[in-house]
């Protein structure tokens, strides 16, 4: 502290000690002159004299505070003691006794008559001991411990012998030893010196009557020397304790022969049948200590019973004074001088039983086996099984190869099959069994037409994933996947896995026993994957409508999101054709995915897929230029986050969801952590594709679809992309719930088709479409039929098609920023009176666009602004916000997803106006609306479209199943060669 | 600021850690600074005059990382014993201890008014702890991220955390956002430039990575020193100007900001440097290493 004083002086004023005495106590008497410490509580002042010294009383008149603390009052005050009754305490006087009242000398008297142990015949001063322990004990009750509770003196007791014990052992019997073996062997050894004299003796008489006698004196003689040095062994023995020691797992006290005792005799019987030999031998060597286990452990010190005996637990304190060896030579040394050799072999050879020895020949052969022989090119190397279905056939050489079936729909359908299963696991094949018993179609899963073709494929399917594994597990694996996750880097850092983490990430792994969980990770990203997906070859070469459905397939697959059943131009197509393309489009997709891992592999496929390898070979070349990415490309994503509220007034900000309900309680489902973990995962693949693709790609995107589409979109998008992770949600929702439970929430697309219709009509039908949806989905995956849904009204559906969209990507740019109403005011005003119900309502509207008008000016102040604006609106209530003014509010949709987007690119700003103006337009017709909105988009904005179909891809592919003439090629065509004149433009 | 007025001659040596010393920090006005180690204390120190001033004992584990209030009254430290120390700075006496991580913590930071502790554990999330009330409950936890979590830094409005699995997340308490860039390589440090406007973030292959913070854009990155196992500080100088970075080799580097040339290096500390702090106003750096020591940094 000196040397930190110095160093406290040159900068500031030094700090004040506060046990510096002389001026804390000058300060004080001062402050008693003052009057300061009078108020203080009599019991906290101090007397003093004029030098400020406590005043002392005098040692043995109270010291420094006399009397109540230097008052005659008490700490209730000058009160005198209250009156208490005894009425109600009467009962708690204590039971009295005769020494209550007796003095000392009376009580020694008294004592003189009851009986005792006199400590003139206290022979091994017992009874001294145990008197002096008592009192000891109760001192030691009268002072205070320092361990609350009962005093350990009173657990522990000294072990108490029997005075049997105390008195053999006074009359130098030790312990361990038998009784009677001294004397018992002096007397045999007497006896038999004098038998031999006698015999001696009496051999010179031939045979006469002592002759007689010794064999009948001599044979109880033998018989007893034997039970004798038994009996040496027996009384080494610990006394018995326990008669029933507990050696089943039972639970302590649980008797299970309780109602049928008479099993309990058989299985004692049995027990004791087995364990004999062991008992008897551990009898023999362990419990001969009294008291101390054999081992070097030292006897209870400093080690709790929870506590694992480390190494340095063990024989910390033992080595000074080791019990067991100056025991057993205590104990050894008697017995050694009379046991036989056989006894001796007994106790060397614990397996045999005392009185039996070991046969030195037995006739029981121990058969010796050669080691089998190792095959030259076994690998000494572990293969970790992946997988548990893949791994278990990877040796054996499979069924033999069949040709495939004539049928070329059958083909592909066992192909599908096949994948799925060498997927999904066994399980799936079971279960597709089970439910497809009926279908002629399915047949070969129970042996009909073609299960010798399925067989070998699905082992080669099989084969191809335990390949896969394979890679997995050299190594070979992407830089991406290679990343260490915690858990891998705990598990080489030899750490705990925290509970969190090996929850999180494990779920896609864990979750193969479950089926549904399975496919549902599945549906989503499959990451590493993606990445090398923009350079497959092209597997449909020769049609090009099919090509182009295989790559919106692919797309869906890794992009994530829920997997349509079928893409949107297929319309035409059958319900039956659709699932077999798509069977097929699984294959393909496998393929494509295996040839990156293996050539070879592609090649064996070739058999049922359309493709060359050579396409395979660029693909590879390709990707070798890919992998060293020039740079790493940031990925930014944006969720909802809610502070704390004590945060925010910590922080000395505004909460921004004051007002709001508390948040939904999280699921903790699996489901939940497993779609929201796939889902960021993806989020993160799907640029990264990108930036490869830019790097390395300079023609026209293979694909000529969706996918370029929406990496056209991406890339227009810059890096950054905002991404919405609440849409989850939503789909859980709208499968799990009822339909009244998505009016709470505004994040759900809650939008109406036509005004005239019922609002919660086209909720009911969005619902079911997501739900059916995602069931079709899911059945497709298990290659199960699902009845298509009946298209309730075509023109419905027709009309609310593109509407879906918008709202669903108002929804989805809704949530990402909590501004409900950012409309341009332009655009707003006519329709809302054109279908103005609520006044109110309109009324805002005006605000709204000189809202806008300051907005952009400064891109943050407009957010915290629309955030402001959101509180307001919020309190409103989302609900009737919906029911009022559904129609205008998904044009202020379109506006408003515009115009975020607006925000985030500020280089397309001079598109703006145009894109607003065309949307507004034409507003009344939708078809022109939406022709034109694609055509406005063209030069850039086309993102939101992009994302939104992404998003809910789901929803626009069925609903254009189901009105065919909806959603014609050609707005797409034209926006996916925009998409190739932009991308050209920025290479 | 020229490459001259880097601080590159050895002022002071301050010695008095036993092992490591893993982080080493400036107070606010860069009068003294702070630095904590694995012999479980934190020392205070006056760089500039090389005098160790005091020693603040009391966690059961190697201490992390340490910070202190702008009005130096009082600290804040966390380590591998799982919780977070909050001292007087002047009696030495730890005021509040917040227990709730399920892991070491890797980085504790204050907030502007000294009000809330934000920790950054191994346990895979930040937690706030408020220091104005009786509770040692963590006010908020942000576990949305997916490994340990190296780094924490604070704004006015904002928590900004870099974690191993990748991302430096924006936690936005004014707009409620959380805004999440994945870098793609674990990220060690991270440290806010001078105006605020981007995140220098230090990553574990060996790159140290210049973000803008409002469009997420990579703007720069820094690569020549050795970064690969070790959580190793880097910082902007007080201009802005230049990043400093230690490396595991025992150097520091110097690169221009804008154009990412290494624009010195020198052989600083026997062993890893584990942190760098710069100056808030001077031409002066403290660099802590695992050889126990605390070198101050002159022009």
């Amino acid at each position: 502290m000196d040397s930190d004083e110095e160093d406290f002086v040159f900068y500031g004023t030094p700090i004040e000690r506060e046990d510096d005495i002389t001026t804390s106590r000058k300060k004080k008497s001062v402050a008693e002159a003052s009057g300061q410490l009078r108020t203080l509580a009599p019991w906290k002042q101090e007397v003093r004299d004029e030098e400020g010294r406590r005043r002392f009383h005098g040692a043995f008149s109270g010291g420094f505070s006399a009397g109540y603390y230097n008052t005659v009052g008490s700490k209730e005050g000058w009160t005198p003691q209250s009156f208490v009754s005894s009425r109600k305490n009467r009962s708690e006087v204590k039971q009295q006794d005769i020494l209550n009242f007796l003095d000392e000398d009376e009580k020694a008297e008294l004592e003189g008559q009851s009986l005792g142990t006199s400590s003139q015949f206290d022979t091994f001063g017992i009874t001294a001991a145990d008197h002096a322990r008592k009192h000891a004990e109760k001192e030691q009750q009268k002072r205070p411990s320092a361990i609350p509770g009962p005093v350990p003196d009173e657990l522990v007791l000294p072990a108490a012998d029997s005075i049997g014990v105390k008195l053999l052992l006074k009359m130098g019997w030790r312990r361990g030893r038998s009784i009677k073996d001294s004397h018992a062997n002096v007397a045999y050894d007497a006896r038999r010196e004098a038998r031999k004299a006698f015999l001696a003796f009496s051999s010179i008489d031939a045979k006469s009557l002592p002759a007689d006698s010794e064999p009948v004196h001599d044979k109880p003689e033998n018989y007893i020397e034997q039970p004798a040095s038994n009996d040496v062994q027996s009384s080494q023995n610990t006394p018995v304790y326990v008669l029933y020691p507990k050696q089943d797992l039972h639970g302590l006290g649980f008797d299970p022969f309780k109602h049928a005792p008479e099993f309990r005799e058989r299985k004692r019987s049995r027990v004791s049948e087995n364990r004999g030999l062991a008992n008897k031998s551990s009898l023999l060597t362990n419990n001969n200590l009294f008291g101390f286990k054999s081992g070097k452990l030292a006897p209870g010190f400093g080690i709790g019973a929870l506590e694992e005996f480390d190494a340095e637990d063990e024989d910390v304190y033992a080595s000074g004074y080791d019990f067991e060896e100056t025991y057993v030579e205590d104990i050894d040394e008697p017995t050694r001088s009379i046991m036989d050799s056989k006894e001796k072999s007994v106790q060397k050879e614990p397996g045999a039983l005392s009185g039996f020895k070991l046969a030195s020949n037995s006739d029981y052969q121990l058969e010796r086996f050669d080691p089998p022989v190792v095959p030259k090119e076994f690998v000494p190397h572990h293969n970790f099984p992946g997988p548990p279905e893949t791994s278990y056939k990877l040796g054996d050489p499979g069924p033999p190869e069949v040709p495939p079936p004539q049928d070329n729909n059958l083909k592909v359908l066992i192909d599908g099959v096949a994948t799925l299963v060498a997927r999904c696991g066994k399980l799936f094949e079971d279960l597709s069994r089970e439910k497809n018993q009926s279908n002629p179609l399915f047949s070969f899963l129970v042996g009909g037409n073609g299960h010798d073709y399925y067989a070998r494929k699905l082992w080669e399917e099989q084969q191809k994933r335990g390949d896969q594994t394979k890679l997995h597990l050299d190594g070979k694996l992407s830089p991406r996947t290679q990343k260490m996750t915690s858990e891998s880097r705990g598990k080489i850092l030899g750490e705990r896995p925290l509970e969190r983490s090996s929850k999180d990430s494990s779920t896609s792994i864990a979750s193969a026993d479950i089926h549904l969980q399975y496919n549902l990770s599945d549906t989503f990203t499959d990451p590493s994957l993606y990445s090398e997906m923009p350079v497959v070859a092209k597997p449909f070469m020769n049609d090009p409508a099919k090509q182009e459905r295989f790559e919106q397939f692919l797309k869906e697959k890794y992009q994530g999101g829920l997997r349509s059943t079928e893409s949107g131009r297929a319309s035409h197509m059958s319900e039956a054709a659709r699932a077999r393309e798509r069977l097929d489009f699984e294959t393909a997709a496998e393929a494509i995915k295996k040839g990156k891992w293996s050539k070879e592999i592609s090649t064996s496929l070739t058999g049922g897929m359309e493709f060359t390898s050579g396409g395979f070979v660029q693909a590879k070349d390709t990707r070798a230029e890919d992998a060293i990415p020039k740079e790493v490309h940031v990925k930014r994503t944006e969720y909802q986050w809610r502070p704390s509220p004590i945060l925010c007034k910590r922080f000395d900000l505004i909460d921004p969801y004051m007002g709001k309900p508390p948040p939904a309680p999280r699921m903790k489902s699996k489901m939940d952590t497993l779609i929201f973990t796939s889902d960021s995962v993806k989020a993160t693949k799907e640029e990264e594709t990108i930036i490869v693709k830019r790097d390395s790609y300079h023609m026209p995107q293979p694909e000529a679809g969706g996918v370029s589409k929406d990496v056209a979109d991406n890339e227009s998008g810059g890096e950054v992309e905002v991404e919405n992770v609440e849409r989850p949600v939503d789909l859980y929702k709208a499968i799990f719930s009822d339909d009244s439970d998505d009016e709470e929430d505004t994040s759900i697309p809650n939008e109406v088709s036509n005004p005239e219709k019922k609002v919660d009509a086209a909720n009911t039908t969005l619902n079911r479409l997501i739900a059916g949806d995602f069931l079709e989905s899911l059945g497709k995956e298990l290659g199960l039929e699902v009845p298509p849904e009946l298209p309730s009204s075509t023109n419905k559906s027709r009309t609310s098609a593109p509407l879906k969209e918008t709202a669903n990507a108002n929804s989805r740019l809704y949530s990402t920023y909590p501004v409900e109403d950012k409309p341009s005011s332009t655009l707003d005003v006519p329709h809302s009176r054109e279908s103005a119900q609520d006044g109110t309502y309109e009324k805002r509207e005006p605000a709204n666009g000189n809202l806008m008008g300051a907005r952009s000016n400064s891109k943050h102040a407009e957010t915290y602004l629309g955030n402001q604006f959101d509180n307001i609106n919020s309190e409103k209530g989302p609900l009737e916000d919906r029911k009022f003014k559904t129609p205008s509010r998904r044009h202020r949709s379109l506006s408003s997803s515009s115009s975020s987007e607006d925000e985030r690119s500020r280089k397309r700003r001079r598109h703006r106006h145009r894109h607003s103006d065309s949307d507004s337009d034409s507003l009344s017709d939708h078809r022109d609306r939406y022709h034109s909105r694609s055509k406005g988009r063209k030069k850039g904005s086309s993102r939101e479209k992009s994302s939104s179909s992404r998003k809910h891809s789901k929803h626009h592919k069925r609903r254009s199943r189901e009105s065919p003439s909806r959603y014609d090629y050609s707005p797409e065509k034209e926006r996916t060669e925009t998409k190739r004149d932009k991308h050209q433009r920025r290479d | 600021m020229s490459v001259s007025d880097l601080p590159k001659k050895e002022s002071n040596i301050l010695k008095g850690h036993e092992g490591a010393v893993l982080a080493a920090r400036f107070n606010s006005d860069g009068n003294y600074c702070l630095s904590c180690g694995k012999d479980r204390t934190i020392r205070l120190w006056n760089p500039h005059r090389g005098i160790h001033i005091k020693t603040y004992k009391s966690h059961g584990r190697e201490v992390r990382d340490v910070h202190v209030t702008s009005d130096n009254s009082k600290l804040c430290s966390g380590g591998g014993d799982r919780q977070i120390f909050y001292w007087d700075v002047a009696s030495g006496r730890v005021i509040r201890k917040f227990r709730g991580h399920d892991g070491g913590v890797n980085a504790v930071k204050f907030n502007e008014y000294s009000s809330v502790v934000v920790s950054a554990g191994y346990d895979q999330s930040l937690r706030a702890w408020d220091c104005r009330s009786q509770s040692t409950e963590p006010i908020q936890v942000i576990d949305s991220f997916t490994d340990s979590v190296m780094s924490v830094c604070l704004t006015k409005t904002e928590i900004i955390g870099g974690s191993v699995d990748g991302t430096v997340r924006t936690f936005d308490i004014r707009i409620g956002r959380e805004l999440s860039d994945d870098l793609g390589q674990p990220v060690n440090c991270i440290s806010m430039s001078n105006d605020g406007n981007c995140i220098l973030a230090s990553c574990l292959d060996s790159t140290i990575r210049l973000l803008d913070r409002s469009s997420a854009e990579l703007l720069q990155e820094y690569k020549g020193h050795t970064c690969k196992s070790y959580k190793l500080d880097c910082c902007l100088t007080n201009t802005d100007a230049h990043v400093i970075g230690g490396s595991e080799d025992g150097s520091i580097f110097f690169w221009d900001l804008v154009d990412a040339s290494v624009v010195s290096s020198f052989q600083a500390h026997s062993a890893v440097v584990t942190s760098v702090s710069y100056h808030p106003k001077d031409n002066c750096m403290i660099s802590s290493s695992v050889d126990s020591t605390i070198r101050v940094w002159k022009t």
